[in-house]
């Protein structure tokens, strides 16, 4: 028997779902947040000619978070 | 027509600038590439899918709209093997612009040794390049031009492009390049400020000398846009407020120009926050200070000359040179000697590869961000850098963030058993690709979560490994509809 099927993708994507068993005791709506997170951002990555830091900025605050607000202010000018 | 005005290139998070009354922007303009998906089923095979729902709501906004393609650039011979002009024909029914544009780029290589289908003889350069500047190229993009012209039944522009590149030995300056073309073609040219400006910067032609030689009659529409230095270089990064330099050249400018239909300003999206979306609506409103040194008239947009006989312009010769200029363009990208020297040694290149890479891991951290903090937490910095280069020395580029994790994750999944010490990454791992195997190809999964898996998803969004958790297990069934 299933809890539910809470999450679904953005109009984008296919309609995914997240079914659990109805004695599973997690929070549902936060995998939902998350998988909308990733579904949401799978298509092209859009028009662009210089630096997408995406990847940088995930490292910097994995790695050393308290470098992060001076790397925005560098990029942000 | 009425010219039409100033606005922005369109993403969601710019939506309430938009339909803010008094909006500073009057006209939006449309990427539709950048709001497609692959996906992939037994009965189509691989297919582009649009987002329709956007679309409607992107018809329904009350600016006048244009659309700017992304995906199919006009300065190369590799056409994409997917169907892409139906797509873009549904755009421009819905949207009505008043004109298309595309870039006065390549994206794409040829893969002779790539496969029997005919998306593997295809490889994503990852970047927008920048075409040999020569005669052959400037009939094999008038070609393109008059060919996406006819499918979209609307006047047709390309736009300016960034080249980070020396300019090469015999080829034509950037400002006769771009005349040729839109004279051969008898298309309009978004004039993109900004990169005129970054190509300056970087050693090419002055903005005043390419302005010197472009039909003025021609131009339709002028990006402006933010950029960053990197080195010795100043890229068109959109990322920010428009340069003043920038600026002064628009004001300069934008009085001489008797055609002009539209000026936008464009930002990645990822950018708003920081700048603030006040900031945005503050750089519209200097854009319309701009606009009002352009003398107000009607515009009139060529709809341009028949298209050409079946023939073309471009010669079978024209297309052999474009297509050797890419053999070369590849190879220096890949790390290989390519057979011209000065290609080989222009810095240019070891910044466009930098600029791939840094899209590919962009692509990744959206559609596997669990995955790489993980790897990053558990790994370290080092590690995970050699294993992104070796997945990257691998693989080749993909267009779109789902295909380019997909193919990432099968990369990881071969060398997981090196990792065993890592928390949870194989079912972080597993829980993503499902989701993407979900999306793209309509899998089912079934997954297994020794512990609760929100609290192992919360310690990685917080930058931190999971802590040992008490065992819960669970299953998990992802299912696409």
């Amino acid at each position: 028997m299933d809890k539910g099927s809470l999450s679904r993708a953005p109009a984008l994507s296919r309609t995914v779902r997240i079914h659990v068993p109805s004695e599973v005791a997690y929070d549902l709506e936060r995998m939902q947040k998350v998988t909308a997170s990733v579904l949401g951002k799978l298509g092209c990555g859009g028009c662009h000619s210089g630096h997408v830091l995406e990847f940088v900025h995930l490292r910097d605050f994995v790695i050393n978070p308290k470098t992060l607000d001076v790397q925005e202010q560098f990029i942000g000018h | 027509m009425q010219a039409l005005g100033v606005g922005v290139v369109y993403w969601p998070i710019l939506d309430p600038l938009l339909r803010e009354p008094g909006s500073p922007a009057t006209v939006v303009e449309i990427e539709p590439q950048a709001f497609w998906e692959m996906s992939h089923d037994d009965r189509h095979g691989w297919r582009y899918r649009p987002n329709e729902a956007l679309l409607d709501e992107l018809a329904a906004l009350p600016q006048a709209k244009l659309i700017h393609g992304v995906g199919h650039p006009v300065g190369g011979t590799v056409t994409d093997p997917l169907d892409h002009l139906n797509l873009l024909q549904d755009a421009v029914t819905q949207l009505a612009p008043a004109w298309v544009s595309e870039h006065l780029s390549l994206n794409r290589f040829e893969r002779p040794q790539g496969g029997p289908e005919p998306l593997d003889q295809v490889e994503h350069a990852g970047f927008l390049l920048p075409p040999s500047q020569t005669p052959a190229t400037t009939r094999v993009a008038a070609d393109n031009l008059q060919r996406l012209r006819s499918a979209m039944d609307r006047p047709m522009a390309f736009e300016t492009g960034v080249n980070y590149l020396r300019p090469q030995a015999g080829e034509m300056s950037d400002g006769d390049f771009f005349a040729a073309v839109a004279e051969t073609s008898d298309c309009g040219i978004v004039l993109d400020l900004h990169n005129l400006w970054c190509n300056a910067c970087n050693g090419r032609q002055s903005v005043d000398e390419v302005m010197a030689r472009l039909p003025l009659e021609r131009v339709w529409e002028v990006h402006l846009a933010g950029g960053m230095r990197h080195g010795a270089y100043w890229l068109d990064a959109h990322n920010g407020r428009i340069p003043e330099p920038v600026i002064e050249l628009a004001a300069r400018w934008i009085p001489k120009l008797p055609a002009l239909g539209a000026l936008m300003f464009e930002i990645l999206p990822e950018h708003v926050p920081t700048l603030g979306l006040d900031e945005v609506a503050q750089e519209l409103n200097l854009l319309q200070t701009m606009w009002a040194l352009r003398a107000p008239r009607l515009v009139h947009v060529a709809q341009g000359r028949p298209a050409p006989p079946a023939t073309g312009h471009s010669r079978p010769e024209d297309r052999a040179a474009v297509r050797a200029w890419e053999c070369q363009l590849a190879a220096a990208l890949h790390g290989e000697a390519p057979a011209d020297a000065a290609l080989a040694r222009d810095p240019g290149c070891a910044l466009l590869a930098r600029l791939i890479q840094d899209f590919r891991r962009a692509n990744l951290t959206r559609a596997l961000r669990f995955t790489l903090t993980t790897l990053l937490l558990g790994l370290g910095e080092d590690d995970t850098e050699a294993l992104l280069q070796a997945y990257a020395r691998h693989s080749p580029p993909q267009p779109f963030a789902a295909l380019e994790a997909e193919q990432f994750a099968a990369f990881v999944w071969g060398h997981i058993g090196h990792w065993p010490h890592l928390p949870h990454l194989c079912e972080v791992l597993a829980f993503e690709h499902a989701l993407i195997r979900a999306s793209v190809h309509g899998h089912s999964t079934q997954l297994h979560w020794s512990v609760d898996p929100t609290q192992v998803l919360e310690a990685l969004e917080a930058g931190l490994l999971p802590p040992p958790l008490p065992p819960v297990h669970s299953v998990m069934h992802i299912q696409a509809t």
